[in-house]
């Protein structure tokens, strides 16, 4: 493991943090709306799995604000549209489940649970087609593994042999709803292993994550076959913004939080001299910057002029055809 | 520097917050995201955390309280300098009452309908009436498209004139009926009328508050053992005196004469007789098609000019609908006069609570037809004949005519 | 009580009288439902009765009609009406036709009771009013419960057909405060006029009969006329009656829908009325409905999308004037 990786790792999931901690201010003070999903604690799966994966397409669901970032998109951009500004990367319409921005490959951002993996086995599939063997990163929930969406799909992806990371992160819920209430077994890996390489990392520590993924990548880029990782993991935050019931016990909360994906890399690095305590002086404040900038940004923008509601529905409002 | 904490807004449709309970005290220190209080909203009970480190300050929002999301509840005292927090943008009080703004006559005309264009409604209305609504909208009398009122105002105006439509207001008749039945151009009073007749339509009254009471009361009075008494009077031969009426002369002398008869002073209570000193007569007074009962007091101890000006006090009064209670209150004997009207004799109705009413016809060879009716419950046959007959004989007393004629007018008659 | 609470109430009661009545869906047992719908139910009907399912709307759907072959009488909460989507098939397909398809052998006593509607900034995925689809199917119930009262009778009602019943319900409608008011005879068929009026029928249900109520004075005060409310309540069947004998009366007819305008289910009430009273009217009708847009995220795109209080009275105002009122 090189030191710029760690690096890396530290500042984006600093970054990450940061950014979510400002964003729920910001919805608490009223400036945001709608849902927000926190991937606090969960950072160690988005930030590796993306640096794991590096080149390719990703699909991933509502709770991206952390894939995004890590996928290069500007905070400043990403906080506009949590603020639903016209500067945001889906100019306002999306909000925080809607992230995309196909120039970093990055193609949201949905709210629907489960629906956007046949999208990846569907881009997989048309990347090959064309001759591009660069694989495809679909990340979804544990309860996402429950629909029928996620079963079709890695059939279908197997039997096609297209290149596609499914990224199964495993917080233990859906919402309020434990694994287990809904699932027979929580080993979620399993649900794949017949269909393709499948295998269960630790997500609250990122040099695993990493390491799994790049594999992956490897694998299903020089065989051009689907695989599959199950990142165990844990949400520190509510399921949105919040929650109405009191689903995990406090004890369960602080065990989970004494695997701070963070704090484990923090430790991991010094130890083995990779970050240094300047480095991450640097990075924290570094990053409180980046975001108190984003947020500036954010309020300074304008919002969308009203003809926007109208723009975006087509491409073209009419045309003819000319034989 | 100072951290302000709002009201946060916790939920995606939460519009105010309880304050629950408050986790730390003035003066105490918070960690950054550390939870400070807690909040309650439309779903549940929640951890609010301080976003910055730093004393708080003041707690501006009891526990308890409920305010909307925005409203500012904590100060924290950070110690990191840093630049002016962005405040919080004011949250708008929902309103109950909305305000619009309507762009006066939006005037996008599109291209212009053509004539004969008209609501559905309109057209059947027409039709109905026999309007041809193209022709009125060439002539520019309708609007393009014309609606159902445009119809019906079109029909005020040019189908009837003025006193027709009074007329049919007046017997709540159907605009569209008479048209039809009468198809012309122009319908007169004179049409409606002929239309009236011949559907043999009733005019309907409402009948008011007053008269309903009266009728009433006379529902009640027909159900008083009754027996009369009919005599002629002579009239010819009292005084002239200007100003005073038969009316007048037959109050006075009735009330002088009940003056002995004690039983015509009676008001029958439950188990008793309730006798009254004077002679309080009250008279019918009809004004247009309502009937009053305005009642002469102590008649026995007033002039003729008295009765007569205090008769036309109250008249004047019954016309203008200000009789008092006290005005129409406390009489005994009634007297109805329809002698003007050129009836010989006829039979009053004995008011509720009173025990006899006099009817005059009209004086025919200075003599006039009288009719008494009496409450048989308190006045029995003889004491209505000595009644009756002493008051006949009053008017060819001449001594005691010319007594009354004499009297100067009285003091004052404030009282009435 | 709370709108939500008047459904809690009736699911109670409807399962204490009968024990073949199941619950099932997401979060709806634990949890107690994520708008918290089901709340207690689980605590005191088990988890056998109270089932959390995974997420798999489909198999939600087709669990149901299942149960409901095999003797039960399920309701199954689909989370928000968007991802019924998920479950068309068995709702189109399975759930609409089995009974005619069987010559009536076959009866399937379910509800599948849903949230639906624009609530705030929760995006285009998220903010759907989607009865057209439903009032389109043959075969299938369509309730819209608009307050306590039809959200507790109609559901009660709901649960004791034995016609499949799709029952809508509102995102924004469940924190509400409001009463269940004591009905002796509940139509849940029947149209309800909640404010009579002389000048223009208005018809509306769910989110849109409340902002309705809000931008009537305003309309009766700038048109000096009076306004007649109908809350629809059934969407499949349509009460014709009701709103042609209203309409009869004003000859002016309004509808009011959350759903795009095109194809939205107040063209159905259109058409269905018009048949009836064309020849009554004194106005073209007038069709209120959101913006042929997904629902934009930014709080004031989202509001422009969909009709409010201000905009519907705005509307009704500048129709009246338009037309002769
Ligand atoms: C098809 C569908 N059903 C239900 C929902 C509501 N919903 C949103 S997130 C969620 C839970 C998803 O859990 P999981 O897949 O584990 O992801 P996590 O939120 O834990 O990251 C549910 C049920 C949805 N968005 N889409
Ligand atoms: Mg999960």
């Amino acid at each position: 493991m090189n030191k710029s990786y760690a690096e890396q790792f530290y500042y984006l999931m600093k970054l990450g943090r940061v950014f979510e901690l400002r964003a729920k201010e910001e919805y608490m003070k009223g400036n945001i709306g709608g849902f927000l999903h926190l991937a606090i604690g969960e950072e160690a799966v988005h930030v590796g799995s993306v640096l794991g994966f590096g080149k390719g397409d990703v699909f991933v669901h509502y709770r991206e604000h952390v894939y995004a970032l890590a996928k290069g998109i500007e905070p400043k951009y990403i906080m506009a549209e949590l603020f639903g500004k016209i500067t945001g990367v889906s100019k306002g319409k999306g909000g925080s489940m809607h992230l995309y921005d196909p120039k970093f490959n990055f193609y949201g951002g949905n709210a629907i649970v489960g629906a956007y993996i046949p999208h990846a086995v569907g881009t997989a599939f048309a990347r090959k087609y064309m001759g591009d063997t660069t694989g495809v990163l679909v990340a979804f929930g544990d309860g996402a593994t429950n629909s029928g969406n996620f079963f079709e799909s890695i059939n279908t992806a197997s039997k096609w042999e297209v290149p596609v990371l499914f990224l199964c992160e495993n917080n233990y819920y859906a919402i309020g709803t434990r694994i287990d209430r809904v699932s027979p077994f929580v080993d979620l890996y399993k649900k794949a292993k017949d269909y393709m390489p499948a295998k269960q990392v630790d997500g609250m520590n990122i040099f695993e994550v990493f390491d799994a993924v790049k594999k992956a990548k490897e694998y299903i880029e020089s065989e051009g076959k689907p695989y599959f990782i199950e990142a165990l993991t844990y949400r520190y935050e509510p399921h949105s913004i919040t929650d109405t019931g009191d689903y995990r016990s406090p004890r369960e909360l602080k065990i989970a939080k004494e695997k701070d994906p963070i704090e484990n890399l923090k430790a991991i690095a010094l130890r083995e001299g990779l970050l240094t305590e300047d480095y991450i002086k640097f990075v924290d404040d570094k990053v409180k910057q980046i975001v108190e900038d984003a947020v500036e940004f954010a309020i300074s923008s304008p919002e969308p002029p009203l003809e926007e509601l109208y723009k975006d529905v087509f491409c073209e409002v009419c045309i003819d055809v000319v034989s | 520097m100072e951290y302000k904490i709002t009201m946060p807004q916790l939920t995606d449709t939460m519009e105010t917050g309880k304050i629950v309970r408050w986790l730390k005290k003035e003066g105490d220190f918070v960690e950054e995201n550390e939870p400070i209080l807690e909040v309650e909203t439309d779903k549940a009970v929640m951890e609010v955390p301080s976003f910055r480190s730093g004393v708080l300050k003041e707690i501006l929002v009891e526990e308890g309280e409920e305010v909307p999301v925005g409203t500012q509840i904590a100060i924290v005292q950070t110690e990191i300098e840093k630049k002016e927090e962005t405040t919080p943008k004011e949250t708008k009080e929902e309103k109950e009452e909305i305000t619009i703004s309507i762009p006066q006559e939006s005037q996008e005309e599109g291209q212009k309908l053509p004539e004969g264009t008209a609501s559905p409604s309109a057209k059947r209305l027409a039709r109905e009436l026999g309007i041809d609504i193209k022709i009125y909208q060439e002539k520019g009398l309708l609007p393009i498209p014309a609606h159902e009122k445009d119809i019906k105002e079109l029909f005020y105006k040019n189908f009837f004139d003025k006193d027709a439509l009074e007329l049919i207001k007046r017997y709540s008749l159907s605009l569209e009926e008479i048209v039809k039945h009468l198809k012309k151009e122009k319908i007169t009073k004179k049409d409606v009328l002929e239309f009236i007749q011949e559907n043999n339509i009733p005019q309907i009254l409402p009948i008011s508050d007053i008269q309903l009471k009266v009728i009433e009361n006379l529902k009640k009075s027909t159900s008083i053992p009754v027996f009369h008494i009919y005599e002629q009077i002579k009239t010819g031969n009292l005084p002239k005196v200007e100003d005073i009426t038969l009316t007048v002369w037959i109050i006075k002398i009735l009330g002088d004469t009940m003056q002995n008869h004690y039983r015509t002073r009676v008001k029958l209570e439950e188990n008793i007789y309730k006798i009254y000193p004077n002679s309080n007569i009250c008279i019918a007074v009809a004004i247009e098609e309502e009937l009053f009962m305005p009642v002469i007091k102590k008649v026995n101890k007033k002039t003729l000019r008295e009765i007569a000006l205090e008769l036309k006090i109250l008249k004047e009064k019954a016309q203008s609908k200000r009789l008092s209670l006290d005005d129409i209150t406390g009489s005994t004997f009634s007297i109805s006069n329809l002698g003007m009207f050129d009836i010989l004799s006829f039979d009053a109705i004995i008011p509720p609570q009173r025990v006899g009413i006099v009817a005059i016809g009209t004086q025919k060879r200075g003599k006039t037809k009288v009719t008494f009716s009496f409450d048989h419950r308190v006045i029995n046959g003889r004491e209505a004949a000595l009644f009756v007959d002493e008051f006949k004989k009053r008017f060819t007393d001449t001594d005691y005519l010319n007594n009354l004629k004499e009297e100067p007018l009285n003091k004052d008659l404030s009282q009435s | 009580m709370l709108y939500r609470e008047a459904l809690n109430k009736a699911l109670d009661e409807m399962m204490s009288r009968d024990s073949s009545v199941v619950l099932l869906g997401e979060d709806i047992g634990f949890y107690g439902g994520n708008y918290k719908v089901t709340e207690g139910l689980y605590a005191r009907y088990g988890e056998k009765r109270v089932i959390d399912t995974p997420i798999a709307e489909n198999t939600i759907v087709g669990t149901a009609i299942g149960m409901a072959i095999g003797g039960l009488r399920p309701v199954a909460e689909i989370m928000t009406v968007n991802f019924s989507l998920i479950a068309f098939d068995q709702i189109v397909n399975q759930l609409a036709k089995i009974r005619y398809m069987s010559g009536g052998k076959i009866t399937l006593p379910m509800v599948i009771r849903m949230p639906q509607g624009v609530a705030k900034q929760l995006a285009a995925q998220h903010s759907q009013s989607l009865e057209r689809l439903f009032a389109s199917i043959p075969g299938l119930r369509v309730l819209v419960a608009s307050d306590a009262t039809t959200a507790y009778y109609g559901l009660k009602f709901a649960i004791s057909t034995d016609d499949p019943v799709i029952f809508l319900e509102h995102l924004l409608l469940y924190p509400e405060k409001m009463e269940i008011e004591e009905e002796k005879h509940f139509s849940p068929y029947r149209a309800r006029i909640k404010k009579e009026g002389e000048g223009i029928t208005i018809i509306s249900y769910l989110k849109m009969l409340h902002d309705t109520l809000k931008a009537v004075p305003t309309i009766e005060k700038e048109l000096d006329t009076t306004c007649e409310v109908i809350d629809l309540c059934s969407i499949n069947p349509l009460d014709v009656e009701t709103i042609s004998k209203s309409v009869k009366k004003t000859k002016r007819l309004v509808v009011i829908t959350e759903e795009p305008k095109t194809g939205s289910y107040a063209n159905e009430i259109l058409n269905k009325v018009l048949e009836e009273v064309f020849y009554e009217l004194d106005a073209p009708p007038l069709k209120i409905g959101a913006e042929d847009v997904p629902t934009p995220y930014n709080r004031t795109l989202e509001l422009a999308s969909i009709p409010t209080p201000e905009k519907i009275a705005k509307q009704i105002i500048i129709w009246g004037r338009k037309h002769g009122i």
